[in-house]
């Protein structure tokens, strides 16, 4: 198979997609199955590759979110600035945060996150003037922009879908790129042995620090969407462990350090939450808990990479 | 001066019953090396237990200590034997995963059976006045504080005592030394598992005519759970109980001294200091 074969396939699927159907809610399911992408791809980066299970990453994800939104409400930026300001400010937050936690390991490491995602969620709720605390954010309207000569009608969700495709495509190509470097490597290794990645000169703290950071700019990136696609963001919203255990959720049924696993993982999330969503509401919850216990005892390498093995199995046949 | 004996009264009275819920989770840790993150669920069970045997059979909640407490151990001995027993080979970060579904289901489960609607139970005597000293005190935290104290030292004798319970000590320290001296392993696993979830919901039916119950208020006090045992250390028993205590304290204080918005934040902040500066807690005797 030609190298570009596949991306391509894959760049064309996305394209399409939205184009079979008229149907906005069809639309706004796919946003979701790419918006979650996104988030079990930023997770599986530093929980599937470098072994580290983050239990807080909903802290990146509202700093995005509050980035893009203060920006274009407060400063008047631009929002798409503010999308990319609010992908580089979770980077800069994941420095110390990384500097701090990996310093403890295993599941010391997973309190930790949960510790400075809880401490931020309550500095959000009470740093009113910044934030307008329990209030949240609302934008009323978007700025006009067009492209291509078109003005870009933002009631519709095609625009939308677009944006957050292209986002999705970065996420993997960057997960794809991490897998196949030195970097992928070495959070491999430290994922495996950490006293053994030591003993053969890895820094091992750089190593993860720089996996959350990447990770936490791919979140950072889907929180500021978040808050444009919806437009209205609250501390309880943005910083909910609830959004922290999703991503978690996202990677692990996907399956963990896999390029593709996430969407997957993302059908599977979104499928679950809108058919009970209408039901009994948290019903979907349920689900969640369930298959992450199925998936866990059963196929620990989640769904897709159960897949992948099987169909090496076939090829070597 | 009475402000703050009063702060310092509640604290405790509180802490004490965190450090129950603490102590629950970590003879689990000690034993098996898990982070049971369903914890906390299994609190809301004894604290919904205590609710429905009151409202349904008019049952004292103090009481019906004696019926959710073996129910809850039994209803753990099933939870590892079919749920968890396969997990734990597979290695920490499964187990926690795992168990952060579990908790994820029963939490759930429990908002579709019960909906999500605030109770709480008023006990006859639950507003007496009580004022020894000039400081007031609710009576029910004070049973509830009484009861906890005899537990906890019926479990320290049962672990220190009883052959059982030094299988259990001997399995926390070394699970292989104790299996080649004729410990199954397994069973004292379970019977660990089984301790740990009735201690929990123990702690839930003690709590429950004090606090507001729900189904997702296992959240709230997992994460409790968690600044305590690494306050104390992981997997030690007395680290637990001072780490209750202390947390008790802390939060007491801190929302009368410094913020009772804050009030949540102050335990996080002292839980990453205790991580990063102690990681064996503050009395060096966990596990790192």
């Amino acid at each position: 198979m030609p190298k570009f074969a596949l991306p391509g396939l894959l760049v064309a699927v996305f394209i399409a997609a939205p184009l079979l159907s008229t149907h906005s809610f069809v639309h706004h399911l796919l946003i979701m199955v790419l918006f979650s992408t996104l988030l079990g791809l930023s997770w599986n980066l530093l929980g599937g590759f470098a072994g580290q299970v983050s239990f807080g990453h909903s802290a990146f994800l509202g700093v995005g979110a509050y980035t893009t939104l203060l920006f274009y409400l407060k400063l008047g930026l631009s929002p798409w600035l503010g999308l990319v300001a609010g992908g580089a400010l979770a980077m800069v937050v994941a420095v110390p945060i990384g500097l701090i936690c990996f310093r403890l390991r295993g599941p010391y490491f997973s309190l930790a996150t949960l510790a400075v995602a809880e401490i931020i969620r309550l500095v959000a709720l009470n740093w009113e003037e910044l934030t307008a605390g329990p209030q949240g954010l609302i934008i009323t309207h978007l700025p006009a922009l067009s492209l291509f000569g078109q003005t870009v009608n933002w009631e519709s969700k095609l625009p939308f879908y677009y944006l957050i495709a292209l986002l999705a495509l970065l996420g993997m190509g960057l997960t794809h790129l991490v897998a196949r470097s030195r970097l992928g490597a070495y959070l491999l290794a430290v994922r495996e042995d950490l006293e053994s990645a030591e003993a053969v000169g890895i820094d091992t703290v750089l190593t993860r620090v720089l996996a959350l950071a990447l990770s936490a700019m791919l979140v950072g990136l889907a929180g500021g969407f978040y808050g444009l696609y919806f437009r209205y963001i609250d501390p309880d919203a943005v910083f909910s462990v609830a959004l922290s255990v999703e991503m978690v959720f996202i990677a692990v049924v996907g399956g963990i350090a896999t390029t593709a696993g996430p969407i997957v993982g993302a059908i599977v999330l979104v499928s679950i939450s809108e058919t009970f969503r209408s039901q009994f509401q948290s019903g979907h919850l349920i689900f969640y808990g369930l298959f992450m216990m199925l998936v866990i005892r059963y196929l620990p390498d989640g769904i897709w990479g159960r897949v992948r093995l099987a169909l090496k199995q076939v090829r070597e046949r | 001066m009475e402000m703050f004996l009063q702060s310092l009264v509640s604290g405790v009275l509180t802490g004490t019953l965190y450090a129950m819920i603490a102590v629950g989770l970590t003879i689990v840790f000690g034993v098996m090396r898990i982070i049971n993150m369903a914890h906390g669920e299994m609190v809301m069970l004894g604290m919904f237990g205590a609710y429905w045997s009151y409202s349904l059979l008019h049952l004292d909640p103090f009481l019906s200590l004696l019926l959710w407490m073996p129910a809850m151990f039994a209803f753990g001995m099933v939870v590892y034997r079919f749920l968890l027993r396969k997990i734990i080979p597979g290695g920490e970060l499964n187990s926690l995963l795992y168990t952060a579904g579990l908790s994820l289901l029963i939490a759930n489960l429990a908002l579709l059976l019960w909906t999500g609607d605030y109770r709480n139970i008023n006990l006859s005597y639950g507003m007496l006045p009580a004022r020894p000293f000039g400081i007031s005190v609710s009576v029910p935290l004070a049973i509830a504080f009484a009861l906890a104290m005899v537990i906890t030292t019926l479990l320290s004798l049962f672990l220190s005592r009883t052959d059982t319970g030094r299988a259990i000590r001997a399995t926390a320290q070394n699970p292989e030394a104790a299996a080649l001296m004729g410990i199954e392993v397994g069973r004292i696993d379970m019977i660990t598992f089984g301790l740990g979830t009735a201690l929990a919901g123990a702690s839930g039916v003690l709590l429950a005519p004090s606090l507001y119950l729900y189904p997702t208020v296992g959240e709230i006090l997992i994460v409790k759970c968690f600044v305590i045992v690494v306050l104390g250390g992981l997997g030690s028993i007395p680290g637990a109980i001072a780490g209750g205590v202390l947390l008790g304290l802390v939060e007491s204080l801190g929302s009368v001294y410094i913020s009772v918005a804050y009030k949540d934040g102050i335990g996080f902040v002292l839980f990453l200091l205790v991580l990063l500066f102690r990681p064996k807690g503050l009395f060096g005797v966990g596990r790192s």
